[in-house]
């Protein structure tokens, strides 16, 4: 079905009525997946975002429960679950697949985030096919295709005059239904692209599995800074804290972005710190992207987004790291088993 | 600029052959185009991958204080380097004869993507370094431009809209801490936002939170800023920090003639300094 440009902010206002409707947009100084309104309309020039739409699903402070004291004096907990239907309108197959592997992590293996799951359950994903890639983007190394989004509900392509719409599963077949007075019998010619970055990932998580102690780390991370950049702008960072704040005789406990660049992340009571330099940090981030994950989900944490690779303030490139690990030997006593 | 490159690369296999030094920290290229990234060479035939260029975004400083343990380093400084290891010398970080300073006068760094000079750089009166062992190349003239021009402009602002201007840079932090973790000056042991015990800064991304953060590291810095304007360019939000970061300066300068941090590393600083004749505008 095709959806003519012109009546793209049409069918917007319409399924914002509805929803929450998230749209790639520039506000000020960055680009991010903003709510879409009479001054905030989608710009689909943009590659990807510099900000993902991570936090739509995953704020980066998310208020759980209140808790405290009632005028009587009795003892309540209420918990806070806010979630609406929300539009994710024209994710690139990185983001995508980023939602994929937070799935894993929030819904997956016995355990179900219950602050995740409502957000979850009420989104409708509307992808994107890339018509450019920027420098930094290397999903295709990364086992995805930045034309298509098999894990979305609904796959878009942009051409001239109009948009392609292809329902992938019963949701977008339902919304698809549902958008029938904005769309037209119809099909584009989408020309493929390829991301002009490229690494090569045979064999790399096999050779981490014995890298925990291999030299490299220390010198990749002495420049690294430790800031929080590269897993607050990453999609598929996950980490989270869990704090409180209370008032006289009420609290609110809420959970909070975490990042194991921190050096409290692995604090604990008395100071000790297992993860006391750096080099153990960057380790930890960049075996669980490629390795740790891989083992526990049978896919790369690392989505090919390029975000870190453009955001880090000294230039830490994990595609150059990627590079590096292919090159590395594995000598004797640098070999260990993560 | 390259025969101060070649010149550079030379010196650096000198120092760590002859073993006066442990290491060199500069800037090699990147991956992409006009990209580089810092470096740290511990071996001279390695001296090679050394760059110096329009393109050298980093600055040296910080990194001293994790490489120190290692030996005496050999540092590249410009104006804002020079003036970054001045002020960790004097707030006890480094010890000068624990370096070995390779001055290097600069003519301003560019954004790689539009082939700008920084913004940094377009606000800088110091591009010949103020320290060194020794200096690579000829001094450069040294620009006189007006770097509290962003100040006056917010402070010319109406009320309302200059409220508006704090709120609206302070709700885009996403708090990653990139601008502390660069500063040559944010050396703290525990800095107040990592004393989660005590509970000074809460962990909440929230405007409240995010205006505490930033004010108080404003203020922390206060006298010793050495504007080298490192913790703007590393906000991956873009946020103008130098303008806090500059009204406190203006104000400090204005209210007890402090000065530009980092020209030296001898003497007091204002905020460190008590006399009975400061002023003392809001007892
Ligand atoms: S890799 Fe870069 S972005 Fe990440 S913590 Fe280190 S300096 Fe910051
Ligand atoms: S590690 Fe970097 S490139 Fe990979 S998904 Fe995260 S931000 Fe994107
Ligand atoms: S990483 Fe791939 S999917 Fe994401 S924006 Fe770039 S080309 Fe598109
Ligand atoms: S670098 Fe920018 S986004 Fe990060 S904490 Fe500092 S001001 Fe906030």
């Amino acid at each position: 079905m095709l959806l003519a440009k012109d009546r793209l902010n049409e069918l917007l206002d319409h399924l914002s009525t509805e929803a929450r409707v998230y749209v790639p947009a520039r506000i000020e100084t960055q680009t991010r997946f903003a709510l879409y309104s009479d001054t905030v309309k989608p710009n689909f020039k943009l590659v990807n975002t510099e900000l993902p739409p991570k936090d739509i699903l995953f704020p980066q402070t998310q208020n759980m429960y209140r808790y405290g004291f009632d005028a009587e004096g009795v003892p309540f907990i209420d918990p806070i679950h806010d979630a609406d239907d929300v539009v994710i309108f024209g994710a690139r197959s990185c983001d995508v697949r980023s939602i994929e592997c937070m799935d894993d992590v929030f819904l997956t293996k016995g355990y179900v985030d219950e602050f995740y799951e409502p957000r979850r359950s009420r989104l409708l994903l509307v992808a994107m096919a890339c018509n450019t890639v920027a420098e930094s983007c290397f999903c295709d190394s990364m086992s995805l295709d930045p034309n298509s989004a098999p894990a979305a509900d609904i796959q878009m392509s942009e051409g001239d005059q109009a948009f392609e719409v292809t329902a992938l599963n019963e949701k977008g077949e339902a919304a698809l239904a549902a958008w029938s007075s904005y769309l037209t019998e119809g099909s584009i010619e989408h020309a493929a692209v390829s991301c002009e970055l490229k690494v090569e990932m045979t064999g790399i998580k096999e050779k981490l599995d014995h890298m925990f102690e291999h030299p490299i780390w220390e010198s990749v991370s002495k420049k690294c800074l430790n800031c929080g950049t590269c897993t607050f702008v990453c999609p598929t960072c996950h980490c989270f804290d869990i704090s409180q704040e209370n008032r006289m005789k009420i609290g609110e406990r809420f959970r909070s972005w975490d990042s194991c660049m921190f050096s409290c992340y692995t604090e604990m009571a008395g100071h000790h710190n297992p993860r006391a330099e750096k080099m153990p940090r960057v380790r930890q981030r960049f075996l669980h992207k490629l390795c740790f994950f891989e083992d526990r989900y049978g896919k790369s944490l690392c989505v090919g987004c390029g975000r870190c690779v453009a955001d880090c303030p000294v230039a830490l490139d994990i595609t150059v790291l990627i590079d590096q690990i292919g090159a590395a030997e594995l000598t004797e006593g640098a070999v260990h088993d993560a | 600029m390259s025969d101060i490159q070649s010149q550079l690369r030379a010196r650096a296999a000198e120092l760590l052959s002859s073993g006066e030094v442990v290491q060199v920290i500069g800037w090699m290229d990147g991956r992409f185009e006009n990209q580089t990234t810092p470096a740290f060479i511990d071996r001279p035939e390695d001296a090679e991958l050394l760059v110096f260029n329009e393109y050298c975004v980093n600055t040296t400083p910080k990194y001293t204080l994790y490489e120190k343990e290692h030996g005496k380093l050999a540092v590249c400084v410009r104006g804002c380097d020079s003036r970054g290891i001045n002020r960790m010398i004097k707030d006890n970080q480094i010890l000068r004869d624990q370096l070995y300073l390779i001055g290097l006068p600069c003519s301003g760094v560019k954004d790689r993507k539009t082939g700008e000079l920084l913004i940094k750089c377009q606000n800088c009166n110091h591009r010949n370094p103020v320290v060194y062992d020794e200096l690579l190349g000829d001094a450069v003239e040294e620009p006189q431009v007006n770097r509290y021009d962003v100040v006056e402009r917010f402070e010319a602002m109406e009320r309302d809209k200059r409220a508006q201007y704090f709120e609206s840079t302070f709700n885009r932090c996403i708090r990653c801490y990139a601008c502390r973790e660069v500063c040559p000056v944010c050396t703290c042991r525990s800095c107040f936002v990592d004393q989660v015990n005590v509970g000074w800064q809460g962990k909440q991304n929230n405007l409240a939170e995010n205006k505490f953060y930033n004010l108080t590291r404003v203020f922390h810095i206060g006298d010793r800023c050495v504007e080298c304007g490192e913790c703007e360019r590393a906000c991956p939000m873009n946020l103008p920090l130098m303008a806090f970061n500059r009204k406190m300066v203006k104000d400090l300068d204005d209210l007890f003639a402090a000065g530009e941090a980092g020209l030296d590393a001898e003497g007091t600083h204002s905020l460190g300094t008590y006399d009975v004749n400061d002023v003392e505008e809001f007892m």
